[in-house]
């Protein structure tokens, strides 16, 4: 009759890892890890939109262990179930085993690059970001241009020979318009707080990050490198990022003895220290942890603080907020994979949003303003959706 | 191997979209929560029932293995492909389609999920009280199929009892309807208790009556800490020995709270050596009195301790916490075996004593969990199946087990199913003549034996 290998009473059989060994031992000791309970399909935002096993965490984790294992090849329709994931973590929180699941997730990029080259979609992005170094299609030497609004601006521009802090702005900062504020408040606020800063302008590069999510991280060297090099003669002792990405880019990537901070961490202090005024703001917000700042970075409090600290402000909490967080569909180079899936993903956030019946929602990352103004503009949904440091610079402005 | 002509009919059904059969999508619908793994020769995702029924059709026509699969978080290798055939998966079935306040019930379909109908109902007012662990994945088709429980199971029951009809898809693709709306229901047969727990085996479920109860207006959550393991159960069956009933009452030993214990911001604590985990609901001053008599019952019984959540987000995440011990145990050493040993409430600190003893007798690892106060035990086992001479201690150790178990009034299993976790077993509960009975029924159902074959029977 039937003849089960497995015949032990009521089991969680986790098989040892056997299979021929095509990728770091490392990654694969995680296979092992996952009981395949199933309780990280409670989170990713992908699963619950597309719901065939294949997208979820856990299925994901099957693909690899079973290519592991060599009995799985790395397809085309492999390819395009990994590129559909914001890498936003939420698996890795929610597992209840300890599966590193978003080590596994990048591992398995890294090595689709290995077997098929970088995503037909992502190609043109990347190149274009070892010509301009920055992922725009425009000339690096226009980095500074979100400069050309600023009425008043200092003669030296924000570009000094030598600074206590250097401000890295990132690109999409740089050259999407609908995000140019974020580095127009942020020079704002650094001035008003008499800060000794200065920015890298045409010599900032891209951090390196879209080439993590891209599944090629060995090529970010020369990214690092130059940017490491650029700001070496500056003789600054801090690095301020409004980015997420970039400041846990230049965390785990960069070798460097220099004090690394979030916006919100920075300007948290100085509100502290009394160096920024702040007025008024008669306002309920609710705010959403942008993914590689809370759950990825640890920073949940330090943008809780400076919202708390504006007089009059009311803060509602998300449903799903701090670790919990879910991503607003911007992660994980997704958009430019499958932009139709990340609308979905910035849909579900917005109804999320609603819920809370704040009519503001704050967010302390570039990407997630644009993905979530985005979808708002053309949804036309009653949301203003702005960055933590346009409602600081709104509060200065009362003060 | 199924040919390719039958695969286009099943493509004809659904749409190419919904028929899957690539590597990738065999490998992943292989396994369910209890691992072993099954690849089947396609899977099949159907927008309606009456796609159902003609799946059901082709299948018993060419005599093509089906298997119904949910969110796969069973443990008891009840949804994947035992004997080789094609997965048919709810995913697409996800709506609730009404609620009806009037007559405090809703129908489903069956691939809605628990915590999702849950958060629905809660909207009205209303509450559905079964609330598996794995509530916020598990969908209420395989709930229904494997009549699963939770820790309201004390004051609330399980699935079976908040069952009120369904309309079930037959292997033969004919199309019955069973119960109804009304509370109820005297006329023949209980068709719709019989499918409850049938482990995908009869038919299947395409919608799902359910009764709903009242949102408990007040609820309080307590934690009662021990510094010994037999005064937490004694506490146990002396709390619903004397007619309080909690709406849980769960017990976590030391090497569970271990692992679960900072989970999530929970905050559990850390002294104990055992724990019980209290919900008293109802009306805001029966909630006071309640827990005010658990508090002393506790003290009065050795507790060193009893703390109540002050919020509830504190509350809930004590319990998003306790959800995650399977897992979080499970990572301990390569493998974990969860028990699910069922024993009448009295019995439960002999159960427990005992289960200490077999530690102690086979030289083995087992963190207790119960959901103690109606007498479903979850000793978690860890263990490495590779290694043979300990599993073959794990063996007698489970036998042993069992047979007190059984000994004692009880059962196999509280509530995770049988599978092919436990059939060896199935023999010390049921004599020749009941299981005889119930392969009798499963051939009046699926003649041709199609639907789930290779389980319990
Ligand atoms: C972390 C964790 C915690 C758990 N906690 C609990 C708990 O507290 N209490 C408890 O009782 N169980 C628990 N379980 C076990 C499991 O979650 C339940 O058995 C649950 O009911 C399974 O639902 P599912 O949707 O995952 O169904 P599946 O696992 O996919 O299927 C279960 C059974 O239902 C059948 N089935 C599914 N849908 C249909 C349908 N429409 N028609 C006919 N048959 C169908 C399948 O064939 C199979 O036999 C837990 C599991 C895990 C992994
Ligand atoms: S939560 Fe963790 S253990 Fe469970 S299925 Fe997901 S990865 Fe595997
Ligand atoms: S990283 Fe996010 S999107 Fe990717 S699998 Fe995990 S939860 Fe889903
Ligand atoms: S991470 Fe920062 S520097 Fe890198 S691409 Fe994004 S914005 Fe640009």
């Amino acid at each position: 009759m039937r003849n089960y290998e497995i015949r032990v009473g009521n089991l969680f059989l986790r098989e040892p890892y056997g299979g021929k060994k095509m990728i770091p031992k490392n990654i694969a000791d995680e296979f092992d890890q996952c009981i395949k309970c199933g309780l990280c399909l409670a989170t990713c935002p992908v699963g619950k939109e597309l719901f065939l096993e294949k997208f979820t965490p856990r299925g994901k984790i099957q693909l690899a262990k079973h290519y592991a294992a060599g009995d799985l090849e790395i397809s085309q329709h492999y390819r395009d179930i990994f590129a559909k994931c914001l890498l936003c973590g939420a698996c890795s929180v929610t597992c209840p085993s300890g599966v590193e699941l978003k080590e596994v997730l990048v591992g398995m990029r890294e090595e689709i690059v290995k077997k098929r080259g970088i995503h037909p979609n992502l190609e043109s992005a990347i190149k274009s970001l070892f010509v301009n170094h920055n992922i725009s299609d425009e000339e690096n030497n226009e980095r500074g241009d979100w400069r050309d609004d600023i009425n008043e601006l200092p003669d030296h521009m924000y570009e000094r020979e030598l600074a206590e802090v250097v401000y890295f702005v990132g690109c999409v900062s740089s050259f999407f318009p609908m995000v140019q504020s974020i580095p127009q408040n942020m020079a704002r606020i650094l001035e008003a707080a008499d800060v000794d800063f200065t920015i890298l302008s045409g010599e900032e590069w891209c951090c390196g990050f879209p080439l993590i999510g891209a599944g090629a991280p060995e090529k970010m060297g020369e990214l690092i490198e130059h940017n490491i090099e650029q700001v070496k003669g500056l003789g600054a002792s801090k690095m301020v990022f409004s980015c997420p990405s970039c400041y846990r880019t230049w965390k785990e990537y960069y070798k460097t003895d220099l004090e690394l901070f979030h916006s919100t961490q920075f300007i948290q202090r100085l509100i502290k220290d009394g160096d920024v005024p702040m007025g008024e703001l008669h306002q309920t917000v609710t705010y959403h942890d942008p993914c590689d700042l809370g759950r990825n970075g640890g920073i949940f409090d330090a943008p809780r603080e400076v919202l708390r600290s504006i007089p009059g402000l009311t803060l509602v909490e998300l449903e799903n907020n701090r670790a919990q967080s879910i991503c607003c569909g911007g992660g994980g180079n997704l958009e430019i994979a499958d932009p139709d899936l990340s609308a979905s993903v910035a849909r579900n956030k917005i109804e999320e949003i609603q819920r809370t019946g704040a009519k503001t929602l704050v967010t302390s990352c570039q990407q997630c303003v644009r993905t979530i103004k985005g979808k708002v503009r053309i949804e036309k949904v009653d949301l203003d959706v702005l960055d933590i440091t346009d409602v600081v610079v709104r509060a200065m402005s009362d003060a | 191997m199924i040919i390719d002509s039958i695969k286009d009919e099943f493509r004809q059904i659904v749409g190419d979209e919904w028929f899957l059969d690539t590597p990738e999508d065999l490998v992943v619908y292989s396994y369910d929560g209890f691992l072993p793994e099954f690849k089947p020769s396609g899977v099949i995702v159907p927008g309606d029932r009456d796609e159902i029924s003609k799946i059901m059709g082709v299948a018993n026509r060419e005599k093509i293995n089906i298997i119904p699969r949910g969110a796969g978080t069973n443990i008891c290798g009840s949804s994947v492909a035992r004997e080789g055939g094609i997965i048919i998966a709810f995913h697409r079935l996800n709506k609730i389609l009404e609620i009806d306040r009037e007559s405090m019930c809703a129908v489903v379909q069956p691939g809605v999920v628990n915590a999702d109908l849950q958060k629905a109902v809660a909207g009205y007012g209303l509450m559905y009280p079964p609330d598996p662990a794995s509530m916020f994945v598990s969908t209420i088709g395989g709930n229904v199929a494997l009549n699963a429980g939770g820790p309201r199971g004390v004051k609330y029951g399980v699935t079976r009892d908040y069952l009120l009809g369904l309309e079930v898809v037959l292997p033969s693709g004919e199309v019955i309807n069973t119960g109804g709306k009304a509370l109820k229901n005297a006329s023949g047969y209980d068709l719709t208790r019989l499918m409850c727990g049938s482990e995908g085996t009869l038919g299947i479920l395409t919608e799902i009556i359910i009764r709903l109860v009242p949102l408990a207006p007040a609820r309080a959550t307590l934690q009662a800490i021990y510094s010994d393991l037999d005064d937490a159960a004694t506490t146990v069956s002396a709390i619903i020995g004397s007619g309080i009933v909690p709406a849980t009452l769960e017990l976590i030993d030391r090497t569970v709270l271990d692992v679960i214990s900072d989970y999530g911001g929970a905050r559990f604590s850390k002294e104990a050596e055992a724990l019980l985990l209290i919900e008293v609901d109802g009306e805001e001053s029966l909630v006071e009195a309640q827990g005010k008599r658990i508090e002393e019952f506790c003290k009065e019984r050795g507790a060193v301790q009893v703390e109540r959540a002050s919020t509830p987000e504190e509350a809930e995440k004590l319990w998003q916490a306790r959800r995650t011990a399977f897992g979080a145990v499970a990572s301990l050493r390569p493998n974990c075996i969860v028990e699910d040993a069922t024993v009448p409430v009295k019995m439960l600190p002999a159960m427990i004593r005992k289960i200490v003893e077999i530690t102690k007798k086979y030289d083995l690892k087992i963190g207790v969990l119960a959901h103690a106060g109606d007498g479903n035990l979850h000793p978690l086992i860890m263990t490495d199946l590779r290694d043979r001479e300990e599993m073959a201690r794990i063996d007698k150790a489970m036998e042993e087990l069992y047979e007190t178990a059984i000994g004692m009034g009880g059962t196999l299993s509280g509530e995770h199913g049988i599978g092919i976790a436990k059939d060896r077993f199935m023999g010390m509960e049921f004599n020749e003549a009941s299981i005889e009975l119930m392969r009798g029924i499963k051939r009046v159902f699926d003649p041709n034996n199609i639907l789930n074959p290779g389980s319990f029977l």
